[in-house]
Order: C-alpha cells, then sequence, then structure tokens
C-alpha cells in the first residue's frame, strides 16, 4: 500500500466536463422542469387574471362577506341575507350529512353482501353476486337521479298533502310520515340546558371503557369469560338514564306533524328527497364496491390461515373472530377508505337532486354571479383537506399494521 | 366387498337442492324467506318490462339516445364512423393476438383459441342490449330502430369481422398495424370531414411507415440509406396531402356530437389522450429527481382529491380564460380536456403501482449491461409494467365511461343527458320517468359489465403466463 | 488450460496477466449511518479469478456493485481498465459496458424470449445488427449447453438454465470482467453443478472473475485469491490453499469453522 494514513484521503479526480457530469445533469434536469411548468403555469393564471380584468370580474374573495341573496332548499331558517360563507358552512354541513349517513349504509349493506357472496346457500350467494354486479356496473348519477326522480319525486310515494301517516298506535302521535318530497319521524328536542347530561354521558362512557380494559384483564388472568361487551352495553345504558334524569330531563320527544297548512313538517327528525336520493343511491353503489373488497380479503386469508385454525381445534366462530377477521381487516381498510373517500367526493352529485351541499350551492351561487374561479377554488379547497387529511391518516395507520404483522 | 372403486356419488336435482339451499336450519330458513321475495321481485320487474313500463318515451326516441341533436341529415357520418372504429378496433385486436399467438408458438407453449360463441356468450350483457332494442323496435318507423341497432348490433358483427386479421399470415403483421391506424384516421375525419389540412395525420402514419420499410438494405453507405429513407418518406407524404388536397370535403366537428355516441367517443378519447400524461406522471412521481417527484405527487393527489364535477364546473367557467384572449373552446372541447386531465392523474397511479411491482433487479440487469436509462425506460421496465396494468387500466375505463354521465349536469347532450330534451317533448314531459332511467341504466350497465368480465378474463389470462 | 477455445467471446486478451484491471483505493460505502464497506483497498489483475466470501451482511455484494456502479460509493477511488469511476456519466457507461454482471436472482427479462434477452443490450448499447448479435448468441448459447431453449420464455426453463442464460447475457457485451453476485444461492443443489461448471469453464478460459458465493469447493478448485470479508473490511486475503488450511485472523477461523 503506498499511502501511510488511515485518513481518508481523496485523489484528485479530474473533474468531467459539466454536460457529463450526473450530479449537474440531475440538476440542470430539475431546474428545466421546474421552468417549464411553472411557465405554463404562470402562462395560464397571467391569461385568466387578464381575462377577468379585461372582463370587469373580482379577482378578489371579498365576495364571500357580501349577502347570499338566495334560499336555500329545506332551510326555511337560513337569512338570505346573511354572507356567503354562511351559506358554504350550510353546504358543507349537508355534505357530510350525506357523507356520514351514505358511509353508515354502504358499510351495513356491504359487509352483509360481501359475507353472503360465500354463503354456501346458493339462493343468498346468488342474490349477492346480482346485487354487485348490478349496482357497481350503473354510474352513480344515474342511480342519484333515479332513487330523486323515479323514487321520490314521480315515485310510488304521495304528494305532499296527501302524505301518508303511520301513528303510534293508541295515540295521535306520528311514527312515520312519509311523502314524495320529504319523510319524518320522532326526534328529539332540547328543553334545558344539556351540559350536565353530555358530561354525566361521557363520563359513562369513560367508565364503560375502563370496566371492558378490566374484563379482559380479568379473563386473560384467569381464563374465565369476560362478557365485555355486555358490561360495557350495562354500563353505558345506566350513565344514560342517571344523566337523563340527574339533568333535570332536557330532552322531550318531539313527534312529526303536517302543519295546518299541510305545506311543512314540523318537529321530529325530517328528511328531504334530495338528501334521501343522494344516501341511498352512493350507499348502495359504494356498497356494490365495498362488497366486492370484503370477499377478497375474506378469500385472501381464507385458505391456509384456516387450515391452521382448524389444526388448532377452532370453532367456526373463533376461525372468523380470531384468524380470518383480524387479517382480512387489515387488507381491506386501505381500498375502504378509498371507497369512503369516493363516496364523500361522490355527494357532489347531490346538485342533480337539488340537495343543498356544497358543490350545489356553489354552482347556483356562481349562476347568481359571484365569481366562478374564487367560489370552486373554496369547494375543491375543502374537498381536498378532507381527502388528504384522511390519506395521511391512512397511511399513518397502514404503517402501524403493517410493523405489528411483521 | 369387492375391490372395485366404489362408483362416484351420484348426484340428484335433489341432493343438490339440499346441499345448496337446505343445509342446515337456518340456512332453510332464510332460503324459505328470500325465495318468495326473489320470485315476487323478479315477477314485478317482469312486469314493468313488459305490462306496465310506458316505454313510448323510449321507443319513440331511440335514434335520439343513440346521435343526440346531431344535424339529421348527417347521421350518416356518425354510423359510418362507429362502423369504421369498431373495424379498427378489430383489426387492432385480432393482429395484437395473433402477434402474441406467434411468440407463444416460437416459444412452444400451448395457445388456447376462443371461439365465436364463447365471444358472444362472454358479452351476453351486449347481446341483451340488442335485443332490448330489438324489443323497442316498430314497424311504423323502420329508420329509427335500424339506426341504434346498427350503432350496437353492426358494430359488434363488424369488429368481430375485423378481428379475422388474426388468422393472416405473419408476414403481413405489419400490415395490420397499419390497417389499425388508417381506420382510425379516416374514421374521424368520417365526421369531421377531409379537408385539405387533414393530411397530417395520415401523413406522419406512412411518411414513418415509408422511412421504415425502404428497401435500401444494398447500399452500403449509412448516409445514402438515410438520404433515400428520407426521400421515400418524403414522396409519401406528399402524395397523401396531394389526395386530401384534391378531395377536400367539410365536414361536422365534435361540437356536434352528443348521445351514446359521444358517451362512447369522450371517454374512447379522453383515456386516449390521458395515457402519455399519466405515463410521464408516474415516471416523474417514481423519479429521483426531488423537484419533479414533488410536482408530479402534487398534482396527482390534488386531482383525485377533489370530485370530478368540480373540475368540469371549473373547465366550463374557467378554462376559457386561462387562454389567451379571443380563444373559444366548444363545451366538449372542455370537457375533453377536463376528463383528460383527471383520468391523468388515475392513470398515474396505476402505472406506479406497475413500476413499483417490478422488482428492482430488472433496471439493475439492463444498467450492469451499460444500457443507458431511456432504453431500459422503454426496452425492459415500460413493457412489463404496462402488461401487467392492463385489466387496472380497462377498469379506468369503465370508470371513465361511467363518469361520463357527469357532462350531462355541465348541460353536454350525452346518453344521460338526452332524457332533458325526451322530457321537455310535450308529450313526455313527467311520463314514462322511470323508463327513460332505466332505459339509459341498461345501456351503461350492458357496457359497462362486458368490460368488467373482460378486464376479468385479462386479469386470470395474466396471472396464468406469469 | 484450454485458454485460446473461442477468443472472441472473451477479452480481447492483448494485456498480460496481472496487470491490475481493478483498483479500489480506500473505498467507503455507507447506507445512512451504516457503513457498508470501509477502507477497501484491492488489485484484480488481468485474468484473476477473485472469490469474496464472508458472513451475510458483510458487505461482499455492495463491494461488488460498486465496481459497476449499481451503487455509489461515497469514498476513495475505483478504476476499472484505467477508467475512474466518478460522476462522469460517459464514465460510468464505459466501465458498465466493460464489466459483465450475473445476478443471485437472475433477473432475467421475463417478457422477452431468451435470445431476446441476450441481444437486447449488444443491439441496443454496442448498435450490432440484428444478424450479428443473434449469430453471437447462438454461439454463447451452445458454450452454456442450451441452444435449444433460444426461443422460449425465462418462465419456461429451470433456474439452472435461466443462470446460464444470465451468464450468455453477460458474456453477449463482450466484458472484460465478470462479476458474479452469489449466483448459486438461488439454485436446487442439483443445478448447482452445472451452473459451476459453467463458471469454472469461463475461469479456465482466461476471464477476469470476482465471485461472490458460499460455494466453497469452487473457491478451492479456481481461485487465484480469496476475500474474506467482515463487517464491511477485507480481514484477510491468501491463495485457496493458505486461506483454508491456515487462516491467520480469528474471524476467518471463526467463520470457518462454522461453514466447514
Amino acid at each position: 500500500m503506498t499511502t501511510e494514513t488511515r485518513e481518508p484521503q481523496r485523489k484528485e479526480v479530474a473533474r468531467p466536463p459539466f454536460y457529463r457530469d450526473v450530479r449537474v445533469i440531475r440538476v440542470v434536469g430539475q431546474l428545466l422542469a421546474v421552468l417549464v411548468i411553472f411557465g405554463v403555469a404562470y402562462w395560464l393564471v397571467n391569461n385568466l387574471i387578464s381575462n377577468m380584468n379585461r372582463l370587469g370580474i373580482s379577482t378578489s374573495f371579498g365576495f364571500l362577506s357580501g349577502p347570499t341573496n338566495t334560499a336555500i332548499p329545506y332551510h326555511q331558517e337560513f337569512d338570505i341575507r346573511s354572507p356567503v360563507w354562511q351559506m358554504t358552512l350550510v353546504g358543507i354541513k349537508n355534505t357530510f350529512l350525506a357523507a356520514i349517513f351514505g358511509v353508515i349504509l354502504a358499510s351495513v349493506v356491504g359487509l352483509i353482501v360481501g359475507v353472503s357472496r360465500l354463503s354456501e346457500n346458493w339462493l343468498v350467494a346468488r342474490i349477492a353476486t346480482f346485487y354487485v354486479e348490478f349496482f357497481r356496473n350503473i354510474p352513480p348519477l344515474v342511480l342519484i337521479i333515479f332513487f330523486g326522480f323515479a323514487v321520490f319525486t314521480f315515485g310510488p310515494f304521495p304528494i305532499f298533502s296527501e302524505s301518508w301517516e303511520l301513528k303510534v298506535p293508541g295515540s295521535d302521535n306520528n311514527l312515520l310520515i312519509i311523502n314524495n318530497d320529504r319523510w319524518g319521524i320522532p326526534g328529539f328536542t332540547a328543553t334545558g340546558s344539556l351540559v350536565l347530561f353530555w358530561v354525566i354521558l361521557a363520563a359513562g362512557v369513560v367508565l364503560a371503557a375502563y370496566m371492558w380494559r378490566r374484563r379482559t384483564k380479568h379473563f386473560e388472568r384467569t381464563g374465565q369469560p369476560h362478557r365485555r361487551v355486555l358490561w360495557f352495553t350495562g354500563v353505558v345504558v345506566v350513565s344514560l338514564v342517571i344523566a337523563y334524569i340527574a339533568s333535570g330531563q332536557p330532552l322531550d320527544m318531539s313527534w312529526p306533524v303536517i302543519s295546518e297548512n299541510r305545506r311543512r313538517v314540523d318537529g321530529g327528525f325530517i328528511a328531504n328527497w334530495g338528501w334521501m336520493s343522494v344516501t341511498f343511491a352512493l350507499g348502495l353503489y359504494t356498497a356494490s364496491h365495498l362488497a366486492e373488497i370484503i370477499r377478497g380479503s375474506i378469500l385472501a386469508v381464507h385458505q391456509g390461515q384456516s387450515e391452521a385454525a382448524n389444526a388448532v381445534a377452532l370453532s367456526a366462530f373463533q376461525r372468523y373472530r380470531f384468524v380470518v377477521l383480524p387479517q382480512a381487516m387489515r387488507i381491506a381498510l386501505p381500498p375502504t377508505i378509498n371507497q369512503y373517500l369516493n363516496l364523500v367526493k361522490n355527494t357532489s352529485l347531490g346538485t342533480a337532486v337539488g340537495y343543498a351541499e356544497i358543490t350545489a350551492l356553489t354552482k347556483t351561487s356562481v349562476g347568481n354571479g359571484r365569481p366562478a374561479f374564487q367560489s370552486f377554488i373554496i369547494v375543491m379547497a375543502v374537498y381536498l383537506v378532507f381527502s388528504l387529511s384522511i390519506s395521511l391518516t391512512l397511511n399513518v395507520v397502514n404503517r402501524r399494521l403493517q410493523l405489528e404483522s411483521r | 366387498m369387492t375391490t372395485t372403486a366404489p362408483a362416484p356419488p351420484q348426484q340428484s336435482s335433489l341432493d343438490w337442492v339440499k346441499k345448496n339451499l337446505f343445509r342446515n336450519w337456518w340456512s332453510g330458513l332464510i332460503t324459505v324467506v328470500l325465495l318468495p321475495l326473489t320470485l315476487y321481485v323478479a315477477y314485478r320487474a317482469l312486469r314493468f318490462m313488459f305490462v306496465t313500463g310506458q316505454w313510448d318515451a323510449v321507443r319513440v326516441n331511440l335514434t335520439l339516445f343513440m346521435q343526440g341533436t346531431f344535424p339529421r341529415d348527417e347521421q350518416w357520418r356518425l354510423i359510418a364512423q362507429l362502423m369504421i372504429f369498431a373495424l379498427a378496433f378489430g383489426i387492432g385486436l385480432g393482429t395484437n393476438s395473433a402477434a402474441s399467438r406467434d411468440r407463444a408458438e416460437d416459444a412452444g407453449l400451448d395457445v388456447a383459441r376462443g371461439s365465436i360463441v364463447e365471444t358472444l356468450a362472454r358479452m351476453w350483457s351486449l347481446v341483451a342490449f340488442i335485443a332490448l332494442l330489438l324489443f323497442f323496435a316498430t314497424t311504423d318507423d323502420v329508420g329509427n330502430f335500424i339506426n341504434p341497432f346498427l350503432v350496437v348490433g353492426g358494430a359488434m358483427v363488424i369488429a368481430g369481422a375485423g378481428y379475422q386479421a388474426r388468422r393472416v399470415p405473419r408476414r403481413f403483421r405489419n400490415v395490420g398495424w397499419l390497417l389499425t391506424m388508417t381506420l382510425l384516421v379516416i374514421g374521424f375525419q368520417t365526421v369531421s370531414g377531409f379537408d385539405a389540412g387533414g393530411w397530417v395525420p395520415l401523413g406522419i402514419i406512412y411518411g414513418i411507415a415509408a422511412y421504415s420499410i425502404a428497401p435500401v438494405d444494398r447500399f452500403d453507405a449509412r448516409w445514402l440509406r438515410f438520404t433515400l429513407r428520407l426521400v421515400g418518406a418524403g414522396v409519401v407524404v406528399l402524395g397523401i396531402r396531394a389526395i386530401y388536397a384534391a378531395v377536400d370535403t367539410t365536414g361536422i366537428g365534435w361540437d356536434e356530437w352528443s348521445g351514446l355516441h359521444l358517451t362512447l367517443m369522450v371517454s374512447a378519447i379522453a383515456i386516449v389522450l390521458a395515457f402519455p400524461l399519466g405515463l410521464l406522471l408516474a415516471l416523474a412521481r417514481r423519479s429521483t429527481l426531488p423537484a419533479l417527484r414533488l410536482m408530479a405527487t402534487a398534482y396527482i393527489e390534488v386531482i383525485r382529491g377533489v370530485p370530478l364535477i368540480t373540475l368540469l364546473f371549473m373547465g366550463q367557467f374557467i378554462l376559457g380564460f386561462m387562454m389567451p384572449a379571443g380563444t373559444v373552446l366548444s363545451a366538449i372541447t372542455r370537457a375533453i380536456a377536463v376528463m383528460t386531465f383527471f383520468s391523468a392523474a388515475y392513470i398515474a397511479e396505476i402505472v406506479r403501482g406497475g413500476l413499483q411491482a417490478l422488482p428492482k433487479g430488472q433496471t439493475e440487469a439492463g444498467q450492469a449491461m451499460g444500457m443507458a436509462p431511456p432504453p431500459i425506460m422503454r426496452r425492459i421496465i415500460l413493457p412489463q409494467a404496462l402488461t401487467a396494468v392492463i385489466p387496472a387500466m380497462v377498469g379506468q375505463f369503465i370508470s371513465l365511461f361511467k363518469d361520463s354521465s357527469l357532462l350531462s349536469i355541465i348541460a353536454v347532450l350525452e346518453f344521460l343527458g338526452v332524457r332533458k330534451i325526451i322530457h321537455a317533448q310535450e308529450a313526455f314531459r313527467g311520463v314514462g320517468i322511470a323508463e327513460t332511467l332505466v332505459f339509459v341504466a341498461i345501456g351503461y350497465w350492458a357496457f359497462a359489465f362486458a368490460m368488467s368480465r373482460e378486464s376479468q378474463r385479462l386479469e386470470r389470462r395474466l396471472r396464468v403466463t406469469r | 488450460m484450454t485458454t485460446e477455445q473461442n477468443p472472441q467471446i472473451y477479452s480481447d486478451a492483448t494485456q498480460a496477466k496481472g496487470q491490475a484491471v481493478i483498483e479500489l483505493t480506500d473505498v467507503d460505502k455507507f447506507f445512512g449511518d451504516f457503513q457498508a464497506l470501509a477502507d477497501i483497498n484491492m488489485n484484480v489483475g488481468l485474468q484473476e479469478v477473485i472469490v469474496v466470501i464472508g458472513p451475510s451482511g458483510s458487505g461482499k455484494s455492495t463491494l461488488i456493485r460498486c465496481i459497476n456502479r449499481l451503487e455509489k460509493h461515497d469514498r476513495g477511488t475505483i478504476v476499472v481498465d484505467g477508467i475512474e469511476l466518478s460522476d462522469d456519466i460517459k464514465n460510468i457507461q464505459e466501465i458498465r459496458r466493460e464489466t459483465g454482471m450475473v445476478f443471485q436472482s437472475f433477473n432475467l427479462f421475463p417478457h422477452l424470449t431468451v435470445i431476446d434477452n441476450i441481444t437486447l443490450a449488444p443491439r441496443q448499447v454496442r448498435h450490432e445488427s440484428k444478424k450479428d448479435a443473434e449469430d453471437n448468441a447462438m454461439a454463447l448459447l451452445e458454450r452454456v449447453g442450451i441452444p435449444e431453449q433460444a426461443r422460449k420464455f425465462p418462465g419456461q426453463l429451470s433456474g439452472g438454465q435461466q443462470q446460464r442464460v444470465a451468464i450468455a447475457r453477460s458474456l453477449a457485451m463482450k466484458p472484460k470482467v465478470m462479476l458474479f453476485d452469489e449466483p448459486t444461492s438461488a439454485l436446487d443443489p442439483e443445478m448447482i453443478k452445472e451452473e459451476l461448471d459453467v463458471m469454472v469453464e469461463l475461469a479456465e478460459g482466461g476471464m477476469t472473475m470476482i465471485v461472490v458465493t458460499h460455494e466453497m469447493g469452487f473457491a478451492r478448485a479456481v481461485a487465484d485469491r480469496v476475500v474474506f470479508m467482515s463487517d464491511g473490511y477485507i480481514v484477510e486475503v491468501g491463495t485457496p490453499e493458505h486461506f483454508f488450511t491456515n487462516p491467520q485472523e480469528d474471524r476467518t477461523k471463526l467463520f470457518l469453522s462454522q461453514i466447514l
């Protein structure tokens, strides 16, 4: 060896000409790409701004504090003089109202159909297959319009003034009001302050969770049945009763009633046709996709794992509960969340049935002369923030699940 | 005991019922509840179909559903266009299938041959749709029926005929490809017209073809071969230009497209245009250059994070403003542009999946042999990654096909939007709402179902050849 | 030795044996904080066969992957056939053309037939005509003993056949040096011998080779020098008989006692 020192010493390398230097090529390549893309973006935005200026369209977001000037369907309480941003908030609320119930419906139906596809009963499996192949090959917009017009507006239900009213037996209270425009079921109204009620209920849930853990530990220590679901539910129910009484019975049953002039439904929990169309159509459509995900995930773990479970003599229920389902859920989680996100995005089709979600309201507001670019940028930002935060959470959860599976 | 093997248990139909419907008491209970329910629903559906349904809104407007508001006396153009595309599609598929069959035979692999009956059985949903159209046929207005029948049935027959290109001997393989591309261009121009400026696409195709097949191998000097090739290509291009100059007829732009024709064309055009863009985005997202990766990721996540309808609204209200003052973009052009940019983000994710699934060793093997990045991409990585994602791409096409229904919201009259005209007609105001919707749903369903079946088959086949 | 059997396949043997083809000086390589290679100094002479052994994770693969820049070394110099590996893209490509590499997992291209696998690089990189490339490929397949498989796809071949195709593919670029990264590790036991036979023949034909392997029999039979690596360092270098019968270092003794 020629070198005496152990110091990592570098022989002087002849620098290659810059156009052959890998490092230079990398930097220049990126610079070029950035320049081209920002150039195009600049050109587009520049055109946009100069065109808007030329036509005298505002480029500011000042319109948000101006008055809305239009009523929102099924929101009589909304003051049309309140600023545009409040209308946007109503839209966001309605978007989530449709999305949440859609997700619940889709999950329940999807789980049932997905498991049914694997049923040993030929008829059940066939019906489930038919369901999946039927719903997932029809555009969700067609389904929404079908529910909106063929089921509700022009469907078998009576017009408003001839609503079907289903009374509670032996009473004058309506259990159900059905017409082609909106449905009503009983709900609750607050008659006093709910703070104490919620506080006690929250404490009860915490206690229930503690009992769950205690029972689990008990089971692990002694091997006796834990019955933790029973304990949990019991504690929650008891605390619900305590909370209701202790806080001075602040909730009252509210029954849906058709108003004197037979134009409105008062009280209760009211569902309008737009919301029902969007929820049902998207719920059933998404369920067909969820069913496929669930079936695929179960099949993916089934074979070898089930055999292993059989080999240690687990019962059919135990096999599903402890071996197949936990693994299937891990596989199913990312695509399921993806479908939920799609459902949320698809609620934007509510505009086809006049449902007052954020996209529909914004479209109307743009039609009334509000600047389109800024309005839709806001809408897109709302969806984007939601989608991105969900995907980020999902990534974190996924990483944790993958670590566990090592 | 005899030593003969016991006969396999005879399965009677009673056994089958017992095993599949009444295996245990709850299975039996479910059957007892569900069977009458199913039969009742089926009865109601059939009754609606054949007895109670007021199908006149559909029956009278079949042509409207197929071709929408396209000028009546020019409709032959649309039919011709669809037929030519179907032929191109068939020839392309046939040639492709023949090419892969050749390779498999060379390698001594078994080649499965499909029959026409099998193909039709796979596409039964489309056959059912044709049957539905037949059901609506009336004798009083034959034209109204022939038109849509041709659109679906005729196209299938012609595509099937084109598929016979797979029987053509090997040396004509390139002719098949050339013919496919020619027909695609001509198909477009059947509607848009063969005006003098329209020579460019065919000029490019035949120019390249002439350049690559010019018989110049007997000359040794490289520059001479090159020059001769260029001259040959130039002559061909000028010839095509002269033909177009001689024909020079005008047609109708795609702005007039509507109905099912528009639905099919918009989806096809958008996916074709979106593919190269999506490919670039996927490569950029997988790139080792952080700036490229960042920009591609941002684009993909933003587009995938918002609903298509908001993008369509943006396209409708804003896209025109983003062009230099005075540029006019038609509603359909803007819609196609938005659908393209939208699909590109999804295709990018699909392609990225295909790229990620490839082992790193494939790139390394190429690098180790001194290949530069572009040929490694083109010869090694992309052929494998793109083949692997074909089923997912078909899935994306189905999505796009279904999503094209959103165009009706921005007042582009595609298959679903046509209903608006129909229910504006005097006779059908508020009449047959469910019927037209059911017809549209069946139409979408027939195409989407056939395509999803095909993608499942492709997936199974790809899994086998792995 | 049958050195001159088929000269056009091997390096243009103008240089004399012993002249250094590969020189590594003070090479360090890090993966994050982990030092994969430390103070590597090594010369490989022309027509020399070097066998690199060592426990897994000792940096053997990283060593040969640095030589053709599949990994970028962080410090020191690597010179292959007089060309120094630097950020010069031209040098990188030139060195890769001069060195062939055979991978543990073959890395054949599954979408191409055997013959297309072999002719791809010669046609893309060396711009050989299709006919020349295919003639050469057939000659190479003949050498590795599977000419009848030329039109098949890699998926139709056994592991041993696939690895021989991979060797033929590397040889098609007429490299001066061949790098083998555990070429027999993914093979079934009965296939290892046919694979090693090809490598032995290659070595006897005068190819300069660096072989990372666990096949001690091969090391004993063909290696000119055996290099033992551990934790990124070269612990010991020696002729096979010296190395296997009289190892100097404790690490080497321990390793040999575990595997022999």
